[in-house]
Formats: C-alpha cells, structure tokens, sequence
C-alpha cells in the first residue's frame, strides 16, 4: 500500500485559473532536467507534451519502481513525479520538426544528447530550450555526464565527508533538478520579455547543469580569487565558517544546528545549560569557535543527549536559535507543519497513487496543481494539437 | 535584444538579506529589470557582516564582503529606516511605483511594521509580492527562523547522504539558500507573467524548506511506494561498479569514476590493465571491495585532471573534484567565458558567474557590481520619487537614510 495524502490534492484554493494557461510546451527529450522544467510549467497550468520515442522517455527507466507483480513492466515513481498533468504522444524522433505537437508549440525544451541526430529539431522557427550537462560549447561539451560529475565538478563534492576522505557522492538526481529549475527560469525570463516586447525573435536557450549548480558553489571560487579559501574538508557535519553546525543525536531523534552569531550562541549554551561556555568572550567569534570544536563539542554531545528533539527544537527557536529537526524519510509525510502545507501531494499513475513533492512556490490566487494524474506511454495520439493552442 | 534587456520596463523592490532572496531578484536584475535593494545604516544585509564592530565599520568591511557582492550586483541600493514613519511612508511610495517585492525576512517582521502583503497591496492594487520565509507564510513554524544550513537539515536530504554507519550527513555549503534563490526567481517571474497576461498581481508564498525536497526525491518517492527509506549506500551504486571516489596524486586529490555500462568498462579495463582480474557486473558488484582497491591503487599515480581528460576521452564517466581554486582554472568554464570581471570600489576586479542560460553562444554581458550602501539614494528617492536636495539632506540628518552603516545601540 503506497502512502497518500490524507486530502484532495488536485488543488487548493478556488481560482481554477492558471498562470499558463494556454502555452504549449513540449518536451521531446525526458530527461530529468527536460522533464522537470517542463513539470513547473505543467503545474501552473502550461499544455505540457511529452513527444516520447516508441521506446518511452529515460525517466521512464528510473527508479524508484512501483512495486509490481512479477512479469508485468516495471512502472517508475519517478517518472510519474516529473510528468503528471501532462500529455504523451508517440513521435518519430528522426523528423521532429514535422511533429503536429512541436509545429504548435510556444517552446521546445530538449537534450541533444537524446536526439538521433542533430537535424532532428532543423527548420524549427519557435523558442527552444536546450538542457545538457555541460551547455551546447565549450571542450566537456561531448563528456559523459552524471549528477556526481556535476558535484564533483562544482566544488560540493569535496567538502563532503571524513576529513580523510574519500568524499562523499550526493545522493539522486539533485543536480538535473537544479539544471531544470534554471532552465525553466532561462525559458520563462526569455518568454516574458517576448511578452512584454522586449524581444522580437524566437531565442534558442542554452542551458548547462554544470554551470546551473554553480549557484551553490560559485563563491568557493570568489574566496579563492582573493586568496581566502574555504579550509579543506572537515568531517562528517563539521563545515566553515562557524560551530556549530551540524546534525547532533538527542534522545530521541536528530537535531540540526546552527548557532553563527555571538546572541545564537549564547543562547544555545543557555538551552544547554553550557555555563562554561556562556561567558567566554573568545567563543562569541564564529571562527574561534570553529577551531575549538574539539573543545566544545563532547559538552554539546553530552547535553544534548538528555534532552528530546522536539522540545529543544520549539525551545530553541522560541529563543531565536535556529534549530531545526532533521526528520527521516518517514517522519517527513507526517510533520505538522509540512502536513499543514501540503508540502507533499497524490500523484495517480495506472492503479497507484503516491506522495510526492508539491511544487515549492505558492501563487495565492492562481494556485498550482497538487498532485495529477500520469498519462500512459502514447495516450494522447491523435491529439488536435491546433485545438490547444490559444 | 540580448539577456540583459529582456525585462527592462520591470521594478523590483527587494527588501530581502542573505543569499536567497538577493540571488532571486539578481538574477531578474541580471536579465534588466530594475532591482532596487532596500537597506538601512542600522539594518544592513547581514551578509555583509553578522558580527559587525566599530572596527569594522571604520575599515569599510560593508562594502567588502564577497558573499554581499555576489549577490547584488546590477541592483540599485538605498537606505531606509523602515521604523521611521518617513522611511516607511518612502517604501509605500516606492512600492506604489513598482511591479514586484520581494522579502525573507522571518514571518513576524513585515506585519510589525505594517508592511506585509495587504498594506502593500493598499496602496498598489497590482503588485506582486514573494515571500521566502525558510519554512513558509503559513503553517505552525510560519515564524521559525533558519539559515540555509537548517533548511537543509529539515528536507530530509540529510537521511540520503552517505553510509548506514554515519549519522545523517549534511551537503552544506548552505544549498538550501542557492536553491530557495533559484525558486524565489521561478517565483517572481510566474508571478510577473500572469500580472503581464491579465494585469493581475498577487501574493506569493515559498518555503524554502519544500524547495530543497525536490532534490530528494528519489528517497521522498522510494518511501512513498516501498514504505521504507533508500538504503544509505554511501558511494557505492546497487547496479553499477567501479563507482566511487578514487584517490589521486598530490594532497587531497580525488576522482570520480561511475562505471554505468560494459561498454565503459571494458574502456577502462584497457586503460588499467590491473582491472583483468575481474569479469562481469555481477563479479564486479560481489567483489566491489577488492574492485575498489585495486582501481584506488591505479588512480593514486595519477593526475586527476588529466585522468578525467583522458576517460572522457574513452567515453568513461569521470570529473576531477574541483575545489574553489581549480574552479577558477576549469578549462569549460574558461572556453564558455563564464566568469566575468567587474570592476567595484573597495575591492577592485572581481570574477563573477554568468547566467548559467544563454541566447546563443555568448553569456549575457554584465554591468555593474554590487552598489555600496545607500550608493542610489540620490537616482531612487530623487529620481522616482522626485525628493529634491534639500528633503535628501533632511533624510540623512534624521538618519532615514544614509551610507555608513551604524551599531544599533
């Protein structure tokens, strides 16, 4: 039994109205990043096609799997995450440019890795949106990309785990959801400005995940420049510049902690009861403290462990300590305030349903879909795709 | 028409600190629309110090903290004491004139100040107001305050990361403040285009909590239909080896190698001779240890920049691990012209990272760096708001606005 919501998900709010209503997108690629762009535009509203292969798109082979009965085609969670509320038809990948679907459309978002050949989108005279690993130029153009080389490439990877190594690869997809969320941002920034009339011809987007998850680290390399680099990799939940900072155990469960100003940390030695620490004005700068972590931490450990997560969480943040409690892949279906929020919603594909993240940003009076349904491999051939366009 | 103009026409008041809220509205402001950032002397962007002292004040460190810089640039900056009547009466003003605000302040600060959505709203029908609290408007934790470090700590993402045997582990580098940054502009544009569409503005909630699950979601899927959480497999893969982190030559130097097809491995059997000894995936997935030894002792004579040259060459999926300096040296970076240099008082010529989209082959060119504190409030409160020189000068002796930024006593 897969868990669900314990509401309707489908929206929330009254106005059926949507931002984008009436944009056709249409995605010939289903990769992560294609998909996952074009999943923001689905969720407020876009006509999202995918035109897919009769293979079916790459998500389509990810996992998660919802479990099946032997026998039967595996079906990915995955894939119903990134593309309900959209539309699947079957098209001849070698000629795209004759597709009833991409003639219509306001936008077409794609790989070229997943294309046969580079002619396939040739004599096109709408916006596009290309999403590769590393953008369309430059000498990784053609390299093998993953979610790891992206964290590699970016700086994140390395300061991630034991001190003496090896780091620490990432989990999942993360770096193609950046890369999707940029380009999204690149397709519309470039759609309004045609809207407003401020740009006059169709654009042709080049869209790198390597440089779009460059939004996380891009300062190691200002730092760098100016001879001021991080310090090297510290240890499981020990980073720069400050302590601390990190994910400690209570009695209970995890708390996250981040105590940066000198009013944080007094008051996070008060929570504590850390009254040898309280009135030491050399631990009031974060840096000091950072290199006295030796110091100070088997203190915290110890005063942490008698306490439960959630009171010192509610505690702390009633004393402008931000706090957080750092809940398992189980606990996060059932937070209060996630709960409150729909923060996660239903997705329908064949016979299941299942929780899956709801879209981050809110548009109060034009709200987004919550959740949807996942069309089959195909199901919507034959689709007058003249009749949606507005 | 180049990226740099696409929204000129289009006012945005940012109201917000750190690193989320700026880098939204910078990234509009990187595509031309008017940013105008709204500080005060006592209230400052704590990203330019979180332990500001007299001495640092008198050594100018507000207009030299890189973070602050980063984030900023092409904006226009003023000073406004928000407390002040005056000073908030000017924002109304402001807002009146503008299309967009954008705020992270924690949930209680704008309504004390009787500047949350409906006063705004009161005096421009059409403006567009985003909201990017770590945990949201609403809700029970709606006033709960965050860095991007306990943001992460609340998406679950840490439970993902590393082995069964480590606690769970943070990804750091505060991503949760980049990737709120990234949403809050996905935010402020949807908004922007539907007021464009229909004339309509509206308020506009984010979490920037919920903008990190996305980024699980893999473990947030595999819960949902196994019950269960992803097994923490550390940097092993169920399906794939070789797949890990493999050390280099030289201090703390590593690579990346993921094996994800036999065509790869037999690539790098080629290349490492040593690696015969084993045969297919399921040998290689039952004798990962030894797999992983043996290719660490290859790895550990070479170079890793070049080692991933030449894998990449042989179609092997492999990145050197870069850290900020390499960053600086990275031959794609170098070759697609992704940093660019501007020129700023106090800290002179500093790299700046592109748009990661472009119109073509070029990076859309930017202008001009971050503003200095209260740099604008001339062009601003006299330009738009037709403030002449005399009521500037009563301003800065009543201490609405000024360029110096003050100790609250």
């Amino acid at each position: 039994m897969q868990q669900q919501a314990p509401h309707s998900t489908e929206t929330k709010g009254s106005s059926q109205t949507k931002p984008f209503d009436g944009l056709n997108i249409v995605d010939v690629s289903g990769t992560v990043a294609t998909s996952y762009a074009c999943k923001l535009f689905a969720d407020y509203g876009a006509t999202v096609t995918n035109v897919e292969p009769a293979q079916g798109f790459p998500t389509r082979q990810l996992k998660p799997f919802i479990p099946s009965t032997p026998g039967e085609e595996p079906v990915s969670a995955m894939h119903g995450y990134l593309h309900c509320n959209k539309a699947s038809v079957v098209g001849n990948h070698n000629n795209l440019a004759t597709e009833p679907a991409v003639t219509q459309a306001d936008l077409i978002v794609y790989d070229p890795a997943t294309l046969p050949n580079t002619d396939s989108l040739a004599g096109i005279n709408t916006n596009t949106c290309a999403i590769s690993w590393f953008g369309l130029t430059g000498p990784y153009a053609k390299y093998q990309g993953s979610d790891g080389v992206i964290h590699a490439l970016t700086g994140l990877m390395k300061g991630i785990g034991e001190e003496a190594g090896p780091p620490i690869i990432p989990n999942g997809v993360q770096a193609q959801i950046v890369g999707g969320l940029s380009a999204f941002n690149g397709a519309l920034g470039h759609l309004l400005g045609q809207l407003m009339g401020n740009l006059k011809q169709p654009f042709a987007l080049d869209n790198s995940i390597f440089e779009a998850n460059m939004c996380m680290t891009d300062l190691m390399a200002i730092n760098a420049f100016n001879e001021n680099p991080l310090p090297p990799r510290m240890g499981i939940n020990r980073f720069p510049p400050t302590y601390p900072l990190g994910i400690w155990p209570c009695k209970d469960g995890w708390l996250g902690v981040t105590a940066l100003t000198p009013s944080q940390w007094r008051a996070f030695c008060q929570l504590l009861s850390l009254d040898d620490f309280v009135g030491v004005d050399f631990f009031n700068a974060s840096i000091n403290r950072l290199a006295s972590a030796d110091v100070l931490e088997p203190a915290i450990i110890q005063a942490l462990a008698t306490h439960s997560t959630e009171a010192l969480f509610h505690k702390g943040q009633a004393m402008r300590i931000p706090l957080a409690r750092v809940p398992t892949m189980e606990e996060l279906f059932t937070v209060d305030q996630y709960v409150s929020r729909q923060a996660f919603s239903n997705i329908s594909m064949q016979d299941s349903t299942f929780l899956a993240p709801s879209i981050p940003f809110r548009l109060f009076d034009t709200p987004p879909h919550f959740g949807g349904r996942v069309a089959a491999l195909g199901e919507d051939n034959g689709l007058d795709f003249a009749e949606t366009k507005v | 028409m180049s990226t740099e103009k696409l929204l000129n026409g289009l006012r945005i008041i940012d109201l917000s600190m750190g690193w989320a809220g700026p880098l939204a509205a910078r990234n509009l402001a990187d595509m031309g629309a008017q940013v105008i950032k709204v500080e005060s002397c006592t209230h400052f962007d704590w990203w330019r110090s979180w332990e500001a002292t007299p001495e640092w004040i008198e050594d100018n460190g507000a207009e030299k903290a890189l973070a602050y810089l980063s984030v900023n640039r092409n904006k226009l900056d003023i000073t406004l004491d928000l407390e002040n009547p005056t000073g908030r009466q000017l924002l109304l003003d402001l807002v009146a004139q503008a299309d967009a605000v954008i705020e992270n302040y924690s949930g209680a600060v704008l309504p004390k100040l009787k500047l949350d959505y409906p006063h705004l709203k009161a005096v421009n029908e059409q403006i567009v107001m985003v909201s990017m609290p770590a945990f949201g408007t609403t809700g029970p934790w709606a006033n709960y305050r965050a860095y991007g470090s306990t943001v992460e700590h609340s998406s679950g993402l840490p439970h993902l990361t590393g082995s069964a045997h480590q606690p769970p582990t943070m990804q750091h580098v505060a991503l949760g403040d980049a990737i709120g940054g990234l949403n809050g502009t996905a935010a402020l544009l949807t908004a922007l285009w539907h007021k464009q569409k229909t004339g309509q503005g509206q308020f506009v909630d984010l979490s920037q909590v919920e903008c990190l699950i996305p980024l699980g979601a893999e473990g947030v899927l595999h819960q949902s239909v196994h019950n269960s959480p992803p097994p923490r497999t550390g940097n092993d893969h169920a399906d794939f080896a070789p797949h890990g982190v493999y050390p280099c030559k030289g201090d703390d130097q590593w690579i990346l190698i993921q094996v994800m097809s036999e065509a790869q491995w037999q690539a790098l059997q080629n290349l490492c001779t040593e690696l015969n000894q084993f045969s297919d995936i399921t040998d290689r997935l039952e004798r990962r240890s030894a797999l992983n030894k043996t290719l660490a002792q290859w790895t550990a004579n070479q170079q890793s920049s070049e080692l991933m040259a030449q894998l990449q060459s042989l179609g092997i999926t492999a990145a050197t691990l870069n850290n900020g300096l390499s960053l600086l040296e990275d031959e794609q970076h170098k070759a697609r012209g992704y940093m660019q240099w501007l020129d700023r008082a106090f800290v002179g010529k500093q790299p700046h990272p592109s748009l990661p989209f472009r119109n073509g082959s070029d990076p859309s060119p930017l202008n001009t760096p971050a503003p200095t504190l209260g740099q604008h409030n001339k062009e601003v409160l006299g330009g738009i708001l037709g403030l002449n020189d005399a009521e500037l000068e009563k301003l800065a002796l009543e201490a609405v606005i000024g360029d110096k930024p003050k100790l609250e006593t």
